[in-house]
């Protein structure tokens, strides 16, 4: 009570002029919230000191009680802790609260109700009008008071409302009158009230009569409260005794500071502040509005200013970036997503922060003395427990995320791959998960450099240093956005560091033996998961899809956004905008802030009317297929609404089943892929696996026909540039979808059999330009090019499958012996031969080199039937037939081999060129060792004479031939040896 | 030489078995001075080579059949290696343009105007001139066969050319005004048993006639076909006899199961297992048009009078159209299709006409 302003003081107050009163209300009512009396004691006799002066005239205390009043109100309106109490005096009740409240506070005269004093409470019929009295304006003087009051009313209701944004109003209606209210006399006070009533009804209906309709409710709920703040009798609780002009008494209650706090807290939450809930704010607010009263008072004359709500200060601001999510919490993108790389990067700590990580299910379960004490503990156990627990973790396993980590405490994947369509907001996430989990976000996207120079030293520069300027020594972590359109050297550089891979250059120099480990994470970013380019940084990274936002989600944000922006739109056109833009979140809200800037609406209309937000979006290969082979389904959600709304609403339905609309559609969605070859290609090799009613082949007769003349086409274009007729291509899919679709979900596969028979026909022709590059000049007549490869090789098949038996070269028949001869010889004319190799089950076979059994080979068609005994025995015989025929063919050579060659390759020899001659001294050493190469050879290796081959040799002068004689057989076999080297002449061999 | 068709092919002129009058005239032009470019042309496996080696053999002696093979490197305009195979001798060049595909003009330009430019270095030849054989000259496109006829007016004092073409319809009338057309027929059917028995008789085997005369309707015409077959069916079986099974080429037992099938069903599902093998067919590089040859005589054979005319006269579009185009499997399907559109309407037919 000390505090609080005593009885002279406060009675001098009355008596001042307001002006001065004004000045002081706000250090006056600091005192009087601060310090308000705690008892009602205490009050009691503050009040009795007050009756003390009551004997001052009436008329002057008349006034002065109404300016007590007023002031009052005054100052709560300036003061944000009281304004509750005054606005809810001010406020009345069409209800029983009447005669009360009429002994309260009298019948004020006009001015003193003009000057928005908190006694509107005594004009109960007036009351009852006031809901009307916005739209209803009365004429006559007798109920202008009514209209005023009705009038104040609202705007005081207003006030209130915007008791932090729009003071301005507020304080016109109340302060300005004071102000010159000397110097006037009451019929020109009446007059200037009128006038101003007119002007704000005017501005009123404006603004759009942004009065609520639930007027009365609030009005019964302002009464009760001020029923329990104002009373006749000394109440209960503690007050402040006032004297009203007709020399009533009442009593305002005092509040204690914790009741006023969560008043203010109410008001606030009830205000847009959610962010800034006390504090600096309340000050802010607080300053704000002294500022703001004292401008009033210095230009105390201006209209009224009931102009709607300014546009908001940062118009320049894109809202995209306005209302970037900020906190973890913000993120719109799908739950599950975030969570997973949140844990992926909490999975880092141990190496980044040092700190072992452990997520709150395996603390449980070590705290529960469960299975999963450990963070390295078996997976199988959190396994368990993540299925127990459902929940994103269950779904984890499906985003492939490894939760083991390395022996550094690494997770396995040290690289988070996002892939997701635009505007989902990857890049978002990214950052705001770096940021939450403790990182200093790096980011290198596609404006910056990323020629694998730069790209490796901004790798290395964040993996392993920090910031020294930055003051908060947060770890790097680094995101690579974009990395889809980054060259691929740099991506394989990425590879390999973070494979560990890379050593540090000073390894390679052998000064020291450490290595370039990874210990910083890496978050890359890309549209197209499935770039060629990506792939092996697919292999390793830990990768997250991103599942496209929720519509509905996605349109709560954005009405979030446009009640902010003060854009009127509704819940339905927001979820149609998210449908339009493929739910891309960036793309909708600056289609909003186009709209907002246009013309501050946005309607159904809008969205479906304007090529807003729709985007050239490159649909997959599969998505185009899938619309040429299905009719889309007609009816969306979206597309009902839209019917309801639009002047024509059957012909929005009906147009989604009429072959107009399949058209355009198909030729869309087409055209947004464009690679027609490949699209053609697709349909071609899946329209006989669809379900079609066409017995006569009609349908697949004139699909077919299409076929052929985009073949055409293309042939053309290819052939002579004439890029004219390309728009023609499109046209094939219409009526291939027009022919094939329906309503069920088509069995699409990729198309591989035209690239399989490219690639066989590539294989193919490669093994005959191996054979015919073989064919010697002794055997011209089998042809040339599709001659030999379709007369004479299928034929040949056959006759290099003689009958032969498995039995040794020398136990054969007359006619077998024959057989074999022809075969070599005619495999040595065409170059052919068998080797061994290795089959794909591990045994070994001889195959024909150039394989002759893979060209003209039909399913259920025998190739060379020759079993394998006899292939090697040819493979053998035909390695020696050609040495003998690139040896010089002498007279020893010839006489050896005389008697078993066939009598055709006597000529041969004989036609021995001249230019051969001059090789004839090889044949007088072979002639001089014809015993001595034998004995010669019979040296093993290292050059021992073995027994055994002389025993060997001497079985072998049965034998005829003189090569088969030999005990040595010789074979080519790549690469050399130079451990142990000898000059072998081939004679020797021989 | 080991297989018969090079071990009894005729080196001489006057041992060539059949056309002995072609023969005789050939002899006459080799005697005259003014020796014309020439074009073979005729069915495959008539004899085109033989005459234009024994030719050769004619007017250069028996230097000509020391062949060499080599093989040369071009490098195309557009930075393309090629590799085009050549057989030659002192006194000739054979070359294949096939081998280089789509780039036969720079083989052309490169390659047969390098040769023509230069002089015969043997003064003491006979001729002035050296030859070039082109071999399957009908698969030159039309780029090359331009850039021939510049070289063939330009370079005739040192260089003739010989053409071997299956059909001239594919050469450019510059070209065939440019050249002796000398047309090489298939032989009789009676000369290509002589033949056979001729063989036969050399290698010391006997050779019932009926076979003979089955191995040359099976061959249609074809000696060198014929020769193979005969040398296969000798592996498969010796000694002959008059029944016994001839070997046949796979590919086209293969193409004939694939009409019998068309006739057989015709369903979607059939069209697609249809599709499967006409695509081994192409990736075993047998061509599109002998694919589509071979399916139409085998369906205009199982199919009634009165979709004949019908099939032949779709098989001559989508057949035009494929020489458009590039995607042979397509047109091939587009016509099985066609087929089994109008088999499938005689059929309906045919019930109806049946229940009344």
């Amino acid at each position: 009570m000390d505090q609080y302003p005593d009885e002279n003081e406060e009675f001098e107050l009355q008596y001042q002029d307001e002006l001065e009163l004004l000045e002081d209300v706000p250090q006056e009512y600091d005192n009087v919230v601060v310090d308000g009396p705690s008892t009602s004691r205490q009050a009691a006799a503050a009040l009795k000191q007050q009756r003390q002066q009551g004997g001052t005239p009436t008329g002057t205390v008349a006034t002065a009680a109404i300016q007590d009043v007023s002031r009052f109100s005054n100052s709560t309106l300036s003061s944000p802790h009281l304004s509750q109490i005054t606005f809810g005096a001010s406020q009345t009740d069409a209800g029983g609260g009447g005669p009360v409240n009429r002994r309260l506070f009298g019948t004020p005269r006009g001015p003193t109700v003009g000057r928005g004093c908190s006694t509107p409470l005594q004009r109960l019929p007036g009351i009852q009008e006031t809901a009307m009295d916005t739209a209803a304006p009365l004429p006559n003087s007798a109920s202008e008071q009514l209209q005023e009051v009705g009038l104040r009313g609202n705007n005081k209701r207003r006030l209130e409302r915007d008791l932090f944004g729009d003071i301005d109003d507020l304080y016109h209606e109340s302060y300005e009158d004071p102000l010159l209210k000397k110097a006037r006399t009451e019929e020109q006070r009446d007059n200037e009230a009128i006038e101003r009533i007119l002007e704000l009804r005017r501005k009123l209906r404006e603004t759009g009569k942004t009065v609520p309709h639930d007027e009365v409710s609030r009005l019964r709920a302002l009464h009760d409260f001020k029923m329990k703040n104002l009373s006749y009798q000394i109440p209960t609780w503690p007050f402040l005794a006032l004297q009203r002009s007709d020399l009533e008494r009442l009593y305002v209650r005092y509040h204690s500071e914790d009741y006023e706090r969560r008043q203010l807290e109410l008001l606030s939450v009830r205000g847009n502040q959610v962010g800034s809930l006390l504090g600096e704010a309340k000050q802010q607010v607080w300053q704000d509005a002294n500022e703001l009263v004292l401008r009033r008072l210095t230009s105390a004359t201006q209209p009224v200013c009931a102009a709607p709500a300014p546009p908001s200060p940062d118009m320049g601001r894109l809202w995209v970036d306005k209302y970037k999510p900020r906190k973890y919490i913000d993120l719109l993108s799908d739950e599950m997503t975030n969570r997973s790389l949140l844990y992926w990067l909490k999975m880092w700590d141990k190496v980044v922060f040092g700190k072992t990580f452990q997520s709150k299910q395996e603390q449980k379960g070590a705290n529960t003395g469960g299975a999963g004490g450990q963070q390295l503990n078996s997976f199988n156990k959190r396994t368990g427990k993540f299925e127990s627990n459902g929940g994103w973790r269950q779904r984890k396993q499906r985003q492939a995320l490894n939760t083991n980590v390395d022996e550094l405490g690494r997770p396995m994947q040290k690289v988070a791959l996002l892939c997701g369509p635009p505007g989902l907001g990857k890049t978002t996430l990214a950052h705001t998960i770096a940021r939450h989990a403790g990182y200093n976000v790096r980011e290198i996207n596609a404006s910056d450099d990323r020629s694998p120079e730069a790209f490796k030293l901004a790798l290395e520069n964040g993996t392993q240093m920090s910031s020294v300027l930055n003051q908060d020594k947060r770890p790097n972590c680094i995101v690579l956005d974009e990395i889809d359109g980054a060259p691929r050297q740099s991506i394989e550089y990425l590879v390999k560091f973070v494979s560990d891979g890379i050593y540090s250059k000073v390894k390679s120099k052998g000064a020291k033996a450490e290595h370039n480990v990874l210990r910083r994470p890496i978050i890359c970013i890309c549209n197209d998961i499935y770039d060629p380019a990506l792939r092996s940084l697919r292999q390793i990274a830990f990768v997250v899809s991103f599942p496209p936002i929720d519509a509905a989600r996605l349109a709560e944000r954005l009405l979030q956004i446009s009640h902010k922006e003060h854009l009127k739109t509704d819940f339905g056109s927001l979820i149609a905008l998210a449908e339009k833009s493929g739910n891309d979140v960036r793309s909708c809200i600056s289609s909003m802030q186009f709209f907002s800037a246009q013309k501050q609406s946005l309607t159904l209309q809008d969205v479906l009317n304007n090529n807003l937000g729709q985007k050239d979006r490159h649909q997959g290969l599969f998505d185009v297929w899938g619309a040429v082979f299905r009719i889309k389904r007609p009816k969306r959600q979206l597309q009902q609404i839209n019917s309801n709304n639009s002047e024509e609403p059957a012909q929005v339905t009906m147009t989604n089943m009429s072959v107009g609309t399949r058209v355009r559609n198909v030729l869309d969605v087409v055209h947004s892929s464009g690679d027609y070859e490949r699209l053609t290609q697709g349909v071609y090799e899946n329209y006989l696996q669809q379900k079609m009613p066409d017995p006569n082949f009609t349908g697949i007769c004139e699909a077919m026909q299409w076929f052929c003349f985009s073949d055409m086409v293309q042939h053309q274009i290819g052939r002579q540039q004439n890029y004219s007729i390309y728009p023609y291509l499109q046209y094939g899919f219409v009526v291939w979808h027009l022919l094939f679709a329906t309503l069920a979900w088509p069995k699409i596969a990729f198309p591989t059999r035209g690239f399989e028979f490219n690639q066989k026909c590539t294989n193919q022709l490669n093994i005959f330009q191996s054979l015919r590059k073989g064919v010697t000049t002794s055997a011209q007549g089998v042809g040339q090019g599709t001659i030999l490869l379709l007369d004479t090789v299928p034929l040949l098949k056959r006759i290099l499958s003689p009958q032969l038996r498995s039995v040794a070269i020398q136990l054969l028949s007359q006619k077998e012996q024959y057989d074999l001869r022809h075969t070599i010889q005619v495999m040595v004319d065409l170059g052919l031969t068998f080797v061994q190799v290795k089959s794909a089950e591990g045994h070994y076979v001889f195959q024909t080199e150039p394989d002759l059994d893979t060209l003209c080979a039909f399913p259920g068609f025998a190739g060379l039937t020759l079993p394998y005994f006899s292939r090697q025995l040819i493979a053998r015989e035909v390695d020696l037939e050609r040495i003998r025929r690139a040896a010089p063919k002498g007279d020893a050579t010839k006489s050896t081999i005389a008697s078993v060659t066939v009598s055709a390759k006597k000529p041969e020899a004989a036609r021995l060129p001249n230019h051969l001659q001059t090789l004839k001294p090889k044949q007088v050493t072979d002639f001089s060792s014809r015993s001595g190469p034998k004995q010669q050879l019979t040296k093993d290796f290292f050059g021992r004479v073995t027994h055994k081959t002389t025993a060997a040799t001497a079985m072998d002068e049965v034998k005829t031939d003189a090569i088969v004689k030999s005990p040595i057989w010789y074979r080519y076999k790549e690469g050399f040896n130079n451990a142990v080297r000898k000059d072998v002449h081939l004679n020797e061999l021989l | 030489m080991a297989l018969w068709v090079d071990k009894y092919r005729p080196r001489e002129l006057s041992k060539l078995d059949y056309h002995k009058d072609q023969a005789e005239n050939l002899r006459n032009l080799c005697k005259q001075s003014d020796f014309p470019h020439l074009m073979f042309y005729g069915p495959s496996g008539a004899g085109k080579k033989t005459r234009i080696m024994c030719l050769l053999r004619e007017m250069y002696g028996a230097g000509v059949e020391r062949l060499r093979n080599e093989t040369m490197n071009f490098t195309t305009p557009s930075n393309r290696k090629i590799e085009v195979m050549t057989v030659g001798s002192n006194y000739h060049l054979e070359v294949n343009p096939s081998d280089a595909g789509m780039y036969d003009r720079t083989v052309v330009i490169d390659l047969i105007k390098q040769v023509a430019q230069t002089q015969q270095i043997d003064i003491n030849g006979q001729r002035e001139f050296k030859v070039i054989v082109i071999s399957e000259g009908d698969e030159l496109t039309k780029d090359a066969q331009h850039a021939l006829r510049r070289t063939m007016e330009k370079y005739v004092a040192t260089c003739r050319i010989i053409l071997s073409v299956n059909s001239t319809s594919r050469i450019i009338p510059a070209i065939r005004s440019r050249c002796l057309g000398i047309r090489v027929p298939a032989p009789s059917e009676s000369d290509m048993a002589a033949v056979l028995q001729n063989t036969c008789k050399r290698e010391g085997l006997v050779l019932p006639p009926e076979l003979a005369k089955r191995v040359v309707d099976k061959s249609e015409r074809n000696m060198r076909r014929a020769l193979l077959m005969l040398e296969a069916s000798k592996v498969q079986q010796y000694p002959f006899t008059a029944q016994q099974e001839i070997v046949e080429l796979d590919w086209q037992v293969y193409l004939r199961e694939t009409a019998t099938q068309i006739v057989s069903e015709q369903t979607p599902a059939k069209l697609e297992k249809i599709r499967d093998r006409l695509y081994e067919l192409l990736s075993q590089g047998v061509p599109p048009n002998l694919i589509f040859r071979g399916l139409v005589e085998q369906l205009v054979n199982n199919c009634d009078m009165s979709i004949k005319a019908k099939t032949l006269e779709f098989a001559t579009q989508y057949e035009h159209r494929m020489q458009n185009g590039a995607k042979h499997i397509f047109h091939l399907e587009a016509f099985v299709a066609q087929f089994m559109n109008i088999y499938k309407k005689f059929l309906a037919e045919l019930v109806m006409t049946d229940d009344f």
